[in-house]
């Protein structure tokens, strides 16, 4: 069993992080904006910012199976696709066309 | 008189991690799933859109306002935590804090559709609007439906806060305010996607 969280600690750290990510990414696509690995990287970041949100704030840990898993899914899908587009555009395009 | 204090005071609520606990209500989570479906369906546009035309997205991004971005950002995180406070101090009893915190929340909420209309007025002073181009297209109907979504979460804040004041929610039920919460932590999700699609990837 486990019991819900009553203590704000965790919930200022998770936002402190979020507002440092934020930052970092925007510093990171202006000084690397033609860096070929900055998909991969944004992506990373974005998946990160996600999880922290579900962890921390919607608790998803101690969620149902149906929404831990929902929540998993939809963090891990834009980032997915950054990468899929990012390193393999012109595949996807071909793929993508109607 | 201890063993009395000990017994009126309400258990810790638990969960067991096999089966868990719904954040909220099974009905905002239907509302949530359908949230998630039609903004991947609009992420899978994005997507394409991107594979057939990274020059335009390489180049729209340089020409939106960074600014506008990274505070819609920190107002959506800033917010989510304040109404994740909100919740918490709730469960621990702390009613008024609790009330504070959601004041707080929607104050910092109220802060997006307004810097959205700051936005949307610069991009029309630079000659940005929906037919400049495909990248413009996809990032106005993208943040146009988040914003929507917002305003709708908004809208359940002051519902919710309107209930809290009244009253409406315990120490041991207040399912509500953690559905309000579970909602708007969904739409912060969603804008932390948005918001490289647009203002980081150039």
């Amino acid at each position: 069993m486990t019991t819900l969280s009553t203590s704000l600690k965790p919930l200022v750290l998770a936002w402190l992080l979020l507002v440092v990510l934020t930052v970092l990414s925007l510093g990171l696509g202006q000084s690397f904006h033609s860096a070929p690995w900055l998909p991969l990287l944004v992506a990373a970041i974005v998946w990160f910012k996600g999880r922290l949100v579900a962890r921390q704030f919607v608790e998803s840990e101690l969620a149902t199976p149906f929404i831990r898993r929902l929540l998993a899914v939809f963090i891990a899908f834009a980032p997915a696709g950054l990468v899929l587009t990012g390193f393999f555009g012109r595949q996807f395009a071909n793929w993508a066309t109607l | 008189m201890m063993a009395e204090a000990v017994l009126q005071a309400p258990p810790p609520e638990t969960t067991s991690p096999a089966s868990g606990r719904v954040p909220g209500n099974k009905g905002i989570w239907v509302g949530i799933t359908c949230e998630f479906v039609e903004f991947a369906v609009l992420f899978i546009v994005y997507f394409v859109a991107r594979a057939h035309f990274p020059e335009a997205f390489q180049q729209g991004a340089e020409r939106l306002s960074r600014l506008s971005g990274t505070v819609i950002t920190l107002l959506m995180v800033t917010s989510s935590f304040m109404i994740a406070c909100s919740v918490t101090t709730m469960r621990a009893g702390r009613r008024r804090q609790s009330i504070w915190w959601l004041i707080a929340g929607l104050v910092v909420a109220l802060g997006y559709p307004v810097v959205k209309v700051l936005e949307i007025q610069w991009n029309l002073a630079n000659g940005i609007n929906g037919e400049s181009g495909i990248f413009f297209t996809v990032y106005y109907y993208l943040t146009f439906n988040h914003l929507v979504h917002a305003v709708w979460g908004i809208l359940g804040i002051l519902w919710v806060l309107a209930r809290h004041l009244a009253g409406g929610y315990t120490t041991e039920d207040h399912c509500g305010l953690e559905a309000l919460a579970s909602y708007w932590h969904a739409t912060d999700i969603i804008w932390l996607v948005i918001f490289p699609f647009f203002y980081v990837l150039a």
